[in-house]
């Protein structure tokens, strides 16, 4: 008994010590150092954000980055304060930039004399698809399973193979900007243009059977475990398995390849604008973006960046490919947005 | 022919509660042997056995930080929980308050609101006032959906309260506070530790408040786990669920242990 009622004690007293601790210790001083606020990936792409190019931005700009990397962005900034939000810079896929300036949340043009290195970017980059500036690019085409006897994809429309009826991967159309990607891309293929929804559905419907994933992630893994033979994926989801002895491939169809941009932009009420523009340099310094690129696979939008001959093989860093890359008008896409995700979900229900 | 119909009816209730049995466990024990399988993918039938994703789950600082983190805001919302749905319960049940009722329904109404919309605006409020995201201001959050369960079941105690007993302690002598401790808590501790033991489980597993809530480089297990889904899906997340499992398993078998949980499963 004597010893039950000292273990209770000793509980409880282990109890108000956590609550102190938890409640306390996370009230993190930041002194008079200014804060940048900022989205970022998780994955790789935030452990060597974390481990290595904040950490050497914090000690060159002697400032805090407080980076979130907990989505929903977007929803975040919409709640937080105009005049004071809760990001100064927004990391997202470009469809969600236009969404953002949409909301007025973020800037509609950035001053291009605070960014030297964009004087270095590829054009579509800084094009009138983006709001903001792409950091990097993924191209969005079809992987498949080289142990299965597919021949290489060589069009969207090796997709429609019959023989491929639910072996092939596509996305939920509403929540991934893939799915969505790849419906103007149907648009173009079978009928007058991206802007072809009428053709898109068609195109879309007669992909059934398909198997539907939320995250590109998924996508990978389903590649991987051979639960589809060919599916749409943006290229680093496949060349990160380079040299792991897996058998997928990643092809761009002849028709092109869909551009999945990393875009960052400023918002207009930051309290830090000018520490805000250093890191969007920053970030598109030759030395950042060659280590983001190598780690992730993804291409960079800096010209002067000398790639790894593994790397430079594979990824978009020259003007002839990247002329490959097509960017999709998320404009015109988000305003039938809400129109467009009725009739796929519709189409794809079961 | 009623021996016949007693073997139907106990062949009956084996199978519905082997039914159940199956039903519960079936997921944990899918993740179980994701958590085990070597293949960089979750893959069914297991190809082999590998220890490397519990590996790569420990030796991974954002999992363990946020593990640490999960397991101390869910013993502050426990203990919270504890005092303010067992206080609130008290006043309702006892207290004669008007519109006792209207209240209940009140307290209770976080459970019937989407969490993500109470995470949502607890956002709204703290960046309105321009708190950004202290981790106090998670804990108030998870604490605003876990109250409910301690006061229910807290509720339910009282109900069948016998207030004799707190009578006839006073007549011997015993001043209130003597009362309310030696035999007012006694009498409704299962309640209280049963909801407590809800309210931890509601905190470490809670994901659409804390969506909102977690501040930067102080994201709680279910939200780390979520942003990994969407670049690494690998057995790591299902080494990540068994370790969560075998850590809310512990923490009611070390109440079990030190508060005697036994005594009250009858509640």
């Amino acid at each position: 008994m004597t010893a039950n009622r000292l273990t209770r004690r000793a509980a409880l007293s282990a109890g108000a010590a956590a609550a102190l601790a938890t409640v306390g210790a996370p009230a993190i001083l930041h002194a008079q150092t200014a804060t940048l606020k900022i989205t970022t990936w998780g994955g790789k792409w935030g452990e060597i954000m974390k481990g290595e190019l904040l950490p050497a931005f914090e000690k060159e700009f002697k400032c805090t980055v407080s980076a979130d990397q907990a989505f929903p962005f977007v929803p975040k900034l919409q709640a937080s304060p105009k005049s004071n939000p809760v990001y100064d810079v927004l990391h997202t896929n470009s469809n969600e930039q236009w969404n953002s300036l949409d909301l007025g949340v973020v800037e509609a043009k950035l001053d291009h004399k605070k960014i030297p290195n964009i004087a270095d970017v590829y054009p579509y980059a800084i094009s009138d698809k983006i709001v903001g500036v792409s950091i990097f690019t993924s191209a969005i085409g079809l992987g498949y399973r080289t142990d299965k006897g597919l021949k290489k994809p060589t069009s969207w429309k090796d997709l429609a193979d019959p023989a491929l009826a639910g072996m092939r991967g596509g996305y939920i159309i509403p929540v991934n900007s893939l799915g969505q990607c790849h419906l103007m891309m149907l648009g173009k293929i079978y009928g007058k243009g991206f802007t072809d929804l009428d053709a898109a559905y068609k195109a879309l419907e007669a992909l059934k059977p398909i198997k539907l994933v939320d995250f590109t992630g998924q996508m990978e893994k389903m590649l991987l475990a051979g639960e589809v033979s060919m599916g749409i994926i943006h290229d680093s989801g496949v060349l990160r398995y380079e040299g792991q002895n897996q058998p997928v491939d990643f092809a761009i169809p002849s028709e092109g390849v869909m551009a999945l941009e990393q875009v960052l932009n400023v918002t207009p009420g930051s309290k830090v604008k000018e520490l805000a523009y250093a890191y969007i340099d920053y970030m598109l310094r030759p030395d950042v973006q060659k280590r983001l690129s190598e780690t992730v696979w993804y291409s960079p939008s800096n010209k002067k960046v000398k790639l790894d001959p593994k790397y430079d093989a594979k990824l978009f860093n020259t003007e002839a490919k990247v002329a490959q890359l097509i960017q999709p008008d998320w404009k015109w896409y988000n305003a039938r947005k809400e129109e467009i995700d009725t009739r796929v979900t519709r189409l794809l229900k079961g | 022919m009623s021996a016949r119909s007693i073997d139907a009816g106990r062949m009956a209730y084996y199978v519905l509660n082997g039914a159940i049995i199956t039903f519960l466990l079936t997921p944990i024990a899918i993740v179980a042997v994701f958590a085990l399988n070597p293949t960089p993918y979750i893959s069914f039938p297991p190809v082999g056995i590998t220890g490397r994703w519990f590996a790569k789950f420990f030796a991974t600082d954002d999992f363990m930080i946020s593990l640490w983190l999960s397991l101390r805001v869910a013993v502050v919302v426990l203990l919270l929980s504890m005092v303010i749905g067992g206080a609130c319960a008290l006043a309702l049940a006892r207290g004669r308050l008007p519109g006792a009722r209207v209240l209940t329904a009140f307290f209770m109404s976080p459970l019937m609101l989407p969490a993500i919309l109470t995470g949502l605006a607890l956002f709204q409020v703290f960046q309105l006032a321009e708190l950004d995201r202290p981790v106090w201001g998670l804990i108030v959050g998870h604490t605003l959906v876990a109250v409910p369960y301690v006061l229910r079941t807290t509720l339910a105690v009282l109900a069948n309260f016998d207030t004799r007993v707190e009578e006839a302690a006073a007549s011997l002598g015993a001043s209130p506070l003597r009362v309310f401790f030696e035999v007012t808590l006694p009498l409704i501790r299962p309640g209280v530790i049963a909801g407590g033991i809800f309210a931890f489980i509601v905190s470490f597993d809670q994901f659409p408040i804390s969506l909102f809530l977690v501040p930067p480089k102080g994201e709680t297990l279910p939200v780390v786990l979520f942003n990994y889904m969407k670049f690494d899906l690998d057995g790591a997340i299902a080494a990540a669920s068994m370790v969560s499992i075998l850590l809310a398993l512990s923490v009611v078998l070390l109440l079990e242990r030190v508060i005697g949980l036994k005594a009250y499963v009858k509640l």
